[in-house]
């Protein structure tokens, strides 16, 4: 018997949501180095891995309110008005520093989170509705009291970290560095990781996502709970919002906007359950990924730009199909 | 009395309008084992809830080991060490089974962190308690009910518990299972844990309880040691009266309405055939699991037999979908009401109709007076107890709202009506009203099947008893053959 | 004494929840008209408002729909787009002038609309995929579609025929656009009110498990919804493509918050069930009404973005201290259908 539960088991591993992304990423990158072998290299992770940072970021923040049962539509808007409330206030007072714009930022994103709480936890408003209205109400009110120009001449500190490298890789077509902020999402995967697993608060987050009454019943406090995810999430978006103004060495209002579909769709292609309770960081750095590396080969492949929007909808849409159908499965199958 | 470990007092409470709870007293010592009988709505369910903080009471007193609680919490309660095992378990569906065991023992220890191996420890030892096997890797949404169960058990004897009171805890298990969690509870009691057990189940409370509370529509009618209750008293506590000897006996004819020859469906039943005759009324019965309630929802096409003919009237016909089983006449009264029964927001009017919306197209456009006419009807015909048929049908009690289920398929006007837990959760009042109607539909020479695990309710007014042991007929018997000692003996009955 | 009973519980209904609404409306208008009385109070500006509200109002009535069956509409800017591009599109390829043009492409857009609608619909009833996702995800999608047949640019060069759809006026003052709104408002209002389906629609959305063992055909209705949705789209890309005499795949974007906000000062609950067609009008009506203020008080349009979530916010934390302490509004998680 526990023979046959290990091969079960093993079986369960090489057919879950994971393995099946990694097939996928393992098709692309055949496919890619097929098509294009020149563009097959070291540069190709790297371009990757920059490209996946700062949404990485965003989606470990997704990932965590869609396991408590909820959704967030809000962080595109939160991270916008972070970076570019923060930015403006340091130009015009005329400060400088790194961390000091990450403490600036965060510390209003956890200011922003304590409103989706207030709604979300105390005033028990669906998830959807209550960011979509914090989305719409902070968006609108950065443009009207904050300014609405791109900001792009940085204080000096700030500009000049843009352009540090971790570590440089020269191909025939150039060179291609990998930044310095590549550490954050890193870190952030690390401590999101712990925290999911390692902590009750975390353990508490799949538990009311998995059935709110059963968790208030067992004695967890599920409002505090609440509070802590969109807080957490809030701070984690400003300080996101923050890294992509200083890697594109300029603050504007519109670029962010309208990501929260593609960062969403990398967490529910990565397992999650839009229902709540399931849900890991591997699985969303795996689903990141995919969108990235299908997003970024898109041309390399020669498909014209204006096919990438409805091609990746197409492959959300999959990989939404093959989740919920596996979803369904479990429910249906045999109980032990 | 320092050996009383929880002490209520004149407990209140009502839901919209409707008292559940009549000032009850409730006093459990350390180390008993008592029973709380009652017919269900008696407030056995809401009595609970309040002991265990879920509901806040509107009067009343909670002392637990000598503290008195003015509002008491989930939170307070547990730390008391009062846990209730639900009907539903209160597992997450999402976690594994060894984490849904340990879950609360690390919450209750106030831990910050989680440690995997404890965790896995934890769950290992509380199992091998009652002796459960069960994968410790496995997600609980993949367990069968019965093994939900025995997770919920392990997780509450975790915790440092000094009371347990388990909400029905039998009815899903074996007979096999339910002598081993008695086992568990005579070992609880030897540790000083009182064992409160909620049931209508009369051998389990002979066999398990020592003292005996019982409440009859929220209030507490008797108490006592469990040998000053011999069974009639018992009854008459419960039900109010004396055990009826008024037998319903329809008299059935030689008309078959419906011929059921061989059906099946894989996990829920096979084989299953019989008979109904017009004017007759046949009860199925058996154990959780047993696939009484998947035949009422085969012929209903909710989850369609695979194989086997179904004939009514003498004509063979094909019932794939619940639009099949309308189009037949075929009506069927859901086992959960409040979720499979009712549009618990809409209208009272709008519940009667439900099922019936077509027949008032006329010319292309819905008759809206013939709908309140109807709705009128059905509220007079069946006594529902409510002003119009506008006020949502949430603020209904138990017994009127399944008089509106009733009415909603009476509205179909259905040649066989099949009735899941017909009078769960009802009052006797009601209860009584809805085998009256059933009884004048069966004088229309409308087919009715009542499936329900209540037994004295199908001896009263079935002609017929089909037994389901394990997805199989086990045997149809004449209730004039049968007892309810007889009949429950038959249902447990090892294979 | 039956007819007494069932008349006061009738006016009480149009008491509660639409004649706060109107009252609402009523008290905007005068304040607005005492504040700007030159500038509101015009037959061009009551006009201009004519023109704008059929846009965002026809496709709040999908939205609506599709709430009151306990899900949401985020698809409804793509599909009314996409619906639009292809409209254009065909008349482009059969020639701009062609009277049959206008109308095959017309109807195709419909056509389109209905089979995105379809699409959604189908995601939702058939595989159980939560509306909110499905809508979410086939957004991305129409708007691609749009993108493919665009290659980007809007196509504009439409004709002058078609354009009167959306510019045009009939008896001299009322805009053509606003008679179609009218007509689309009064035929779902007999749909809901008078056909089977529009039973259903509230028994589904109020719970779907006993929808079912009530014998309604849940997919068939949620397709139905769905396809509904996606008509009424259509018929807005129509109008909006009109109206701007181009077609491009990312017209219209701020109006799925506005839909939304719409529905829900309309009194549509977010889980479904329960909301009437006339709240929604009002509320259509009323939202008009602000962004008139607004753009004739001269305050940019980032502070209507701003005005908007607010009020959202503001209307769901009022429905939720007016419903506490009897009922709390239960979380968006899908019922299951069983």
């Amino acid at each position: 018997m526990n023979q046959q539960a290990k091969t079960e088991r093993i079986k369960n591993i090489f057919s879950s949501n994971q393995m099946i992304v990694i097939y996928i990423i393992a098709g692309m990158l055949i496919l890619i180095a097929g098509i294009n072998p020149s563009a097959f290299g070291p540069a190709t992770f790297i371009d990757t891995g920059r490209s996946m940072l700062t949404m990485l970021m965003f989606a470990l923040c997704e990932m965590i309110v869609i396991i408590s049962g909820g959704i967030d539509v809000s962080f595109p808007a939160f991270a916008t008005f972070c970076m570019y409330a923060t930015t403006k206030l340091m130009v015009t007072a005329g400060i400088d520093g790194v961390l000091l714009s990450f403490v600036i930022a965060g510390a209003m994103g956890l200011g922003l989170g304590l409103l989706n709480g207030f709604l979300v936890g105390t005033c028990k408003i669906p998830t959807l509705i209550a960011t979509l209205g914090t989305s719409s109400l902070i968006h609108g009110a950065l443009l009207s009291f904050v300014g609405v120009n791109d900001i792009t001449n940085l204080p000096p500190q700030m500009d000049e970290v843009g352009k540090q490298y971790l570590f440089q890789v020269q191909t025939d077509a150039g060179v291609s560095s990998m930044s310095i902020f590549i550490i954050l999402p890193i870190v952030l995967c690390v401590i999101v990781w712990l925290l999911l697993r390692y902590t009750m608060l975390g353990r508490s987050i799949y538990a009311i996502g998995g059935d709110v009454n059963s968790a208030q019943r067992a004695g967890f406090n599920v409002k505090r709970t609440q509070y802590f995810i969109y807080m957490f999430v809030g701070v984690i978006v400003g300080i996101g919002g923050m890294t992509y103004t200083l890697l594109a060495r300029n603050a504007n209002t519109t670029q962010l906007m309208g990501s929260e579909m593609m960062v969403i769709a990398a967490v529910v292609i990565g397992g999650a359950r839009i229902t709540g309770g399931h849900g890991n960081v591997l699985g969303t750095i795996l689903g990141v990924a995919l969108i990235n590396i299908v997003s970024n080969n898109l041309i390399v492949m020669g498909v014209p730009t204006y096919w990438q929007t409805f091609l990746i909808g197409l492959l959300i849409i999959v990989g939404v199909i093959i989740t919920s159908v596996k979803a369904k499965r479990v429910a249906l199958a045999p109980k032990i | 009395m320092s050996d009383v470990f929880l002490k209520v007092t004149g407990i209140k409470k009502s839901f919209g309008g409707v008292q559940a709870l009549k000032g009850v007293d409730l006093e459990i010592k350390k180390g008993e084992v008592r029973s709380l009988a009652g017919e269900n709505g008696c407030g056995k369910s809401t009595l609970i809830k309040v002991i265990s903080g879920a509901h806040s009471a509107d009067a009343g007193e909670v002392v637990i080991d000598g503290k008195r609680y003015d509002s008491l919490t989930p939170m307070d309660a547990i730390c008391a060490g009062i846990q209730v095992i639900y009907q539903d378990f209160a597992v997450f569906p999402n976690l594994t089974v060894a984490e849904n065991i340990a879950l609360n023992y690390e919450l209750d220890t106030c831990q910050k962190t989680v440690n995997w191996k404890e965790v896995k420890e934890i769950a290992q030892k509380a199992m091998a308690r009652i002796g459960a096997e069960i994968p410790l890797d496995v997600l609980v949404e993949r367990l069968s009910v019965a093994n939900k169960q025995m997770v919920a058990i392990c997780r509450a004897l975790l915790n440092d518990a000094k009371l347990v009171i388990m909400d029905e805890p039998t009815t899903a298990l074996t007979a096999r299972e339910v002598a081993r969690l008695f086992d568990v509870i005579r070992m609880m009691q030897e540790n000083g844990i009182a064992v409160m057990i909620v049931t209508h189940k009369l051998d389990e409370v002979y066999e398990i309880a020592e003292t005996l509370t019982i409440l009859r529509n929220g209030e507490k009618v008797a108490e006592g040691p469990i040998n000053e209750f011999d069974r009639p008293r018992f009854i008459k506590s419960m039900t109010g009266r004396d055990i009826e000897e008024v037998f319903y006996r329809p008299e059935q004819n030689d008309n078959k309405i419906l011929e059921v020859q061989g059906i099946s469906r894989e996990g829920a039943f096979q084989d299953v055939t019989f008979d109904l005759y017009e004017g007759d009324v046949l009860g199925i019965t058996g154990l959780l699991g047993s696939g009484r309630g998947e035949i009422g929802e085969a012929l209903f096409g909710m989850a369609p037999a695979t194989s086997g003919s179904i004939k009514m009237g003498g004509q063979e016909i094909k019932i794939k979908s619940v639009g099949d089983a309308m189009k037949n006449g075929v009506g069927y009264v859901p086992e959960d009401r409040l979720t499979e029964g009712l549009f618990l927001e809409l209208p009272i009017g709008t519940n009667t109709i439900a099922a019936s919306v077509k027949s008032y197209l006329h010319g292309g456009r819905l008759d809206y007076k013939a709908m309140n006419e109807s709705m009128w009807k059905w509220i007079k015909d069946l006594s529902v107890a409510a002003p119009s048929p506008e006020p949502p049908i949430k603020t209904l009690s138990g017994g009127n709202q399944q008089k509106v289920v009733l009415a909603k398929w009476l509205n179909t006007k259905p040649r066989l009506l099949i009735l899941n837990g017909p009078t769960v959760g009802v009052d006797i009042g009601s209860k009584t009203d809805i085998h009256k109607i059933l009884r004048g539909l069966v004088a229309d020479g409308v087919g009715v099947i009542v499936i329900s695990d209540d037994l004295p309710e199908l001896i009263q007014n079935c002609n017929r008893v089909l037994i389901m042991r394990g997805g199989k007929l086990a045997g149809c018997f004449e209730t004039t053959d049968l007892d309810e000692t007889k009949l429950s003996a038959l249902l447990s009955e090892q294979a | 004494m039956e007819k007494q009973v069932q008349k006061t519980g009738f006016l009480r209904k149009i008491e509660k929840s639409t004649l706060w609404l109107l009252l609402l409306l009523i008290g905007l208008v005068v304040v607005v008209s005492i504040a700007a009385p030159k500038q509101f109070v015009t037959l061009a500006n009551f006009q201009s408002m004519g023109f704008q509200l059929p846009e965002f109002g026809i496709m709040s009535l999908g939205m609506m729909i599709c709430m009151i069956a306990g899900g949401i509409d985020l698809s409804i800017v793509g599909m009314a787009n996409l619906s639009g591009i292809v409209a254009a599109a065909f008349m482009h390829a059969v020639g701009v002038d062609s009277t049959a043009g206008m109308a095959g492409g017309i109807c195709l857009a419909l056509v389109v609309g209905m089979a995105c609608g379809a699409f959604n619909g189908l995601l939702i009833g058939g595989l159980r995929i939560p509306a909110m996702l499905v809508t979410l995800c086939a957004q991305q999608i129409f708007m691609g579609l749009g993108l493919v047949i665009t290659k980007g640019p809007a196509i504009a060069g439409l004709s002058e025929a078609y354009q009167v759809i959306g510019n045009g006026v009939v008896a001299n003052a009322i805009p053509i656009a606003l008679v179609l709104f009218i007509g689309v408002a009064v035929v779902l209002f007999f749909v809901m009110k008078y056909t089977v389906y529009g039973q259903q629609l509230y028994l589904l959305g109020s719970n779907p498990v006993a929808s079912r063992y009530s014998g309604v055909n849940n997919i068939k209705v949620i397709v139905k919804t769905h396809m509904i949705s996606g008509l009424l789209a259509a018929v807005a890309g129509i109008v909006i493509s009109s109206h701007y005499g181009s077609a491009k795949s990312d017209y219209g974007s701020a109006y799925t918050l506005q839909t939304l906000l719409i529905c829900i000062l309309g009194g549509i609950s977010p889980v479904g069930g329960k909301g009437k067609l006339a709240g929604v009008v009002l509320a259509i009506v009323i939202i008009q009404v602000i962004s008139s203020a607004f753009g004739i008080l001269r305050v940019d349009s980032f502070l209507k973005t701003f005005v908007f979530g607010l009020i959202l916010i503001a209307v769901m934390i009022m429905q939720y201290w007016a419903g506490s302490g009897s009922k709390k509004i239960k979380t968006t998680k899908e019922k299951q259908i069983g």
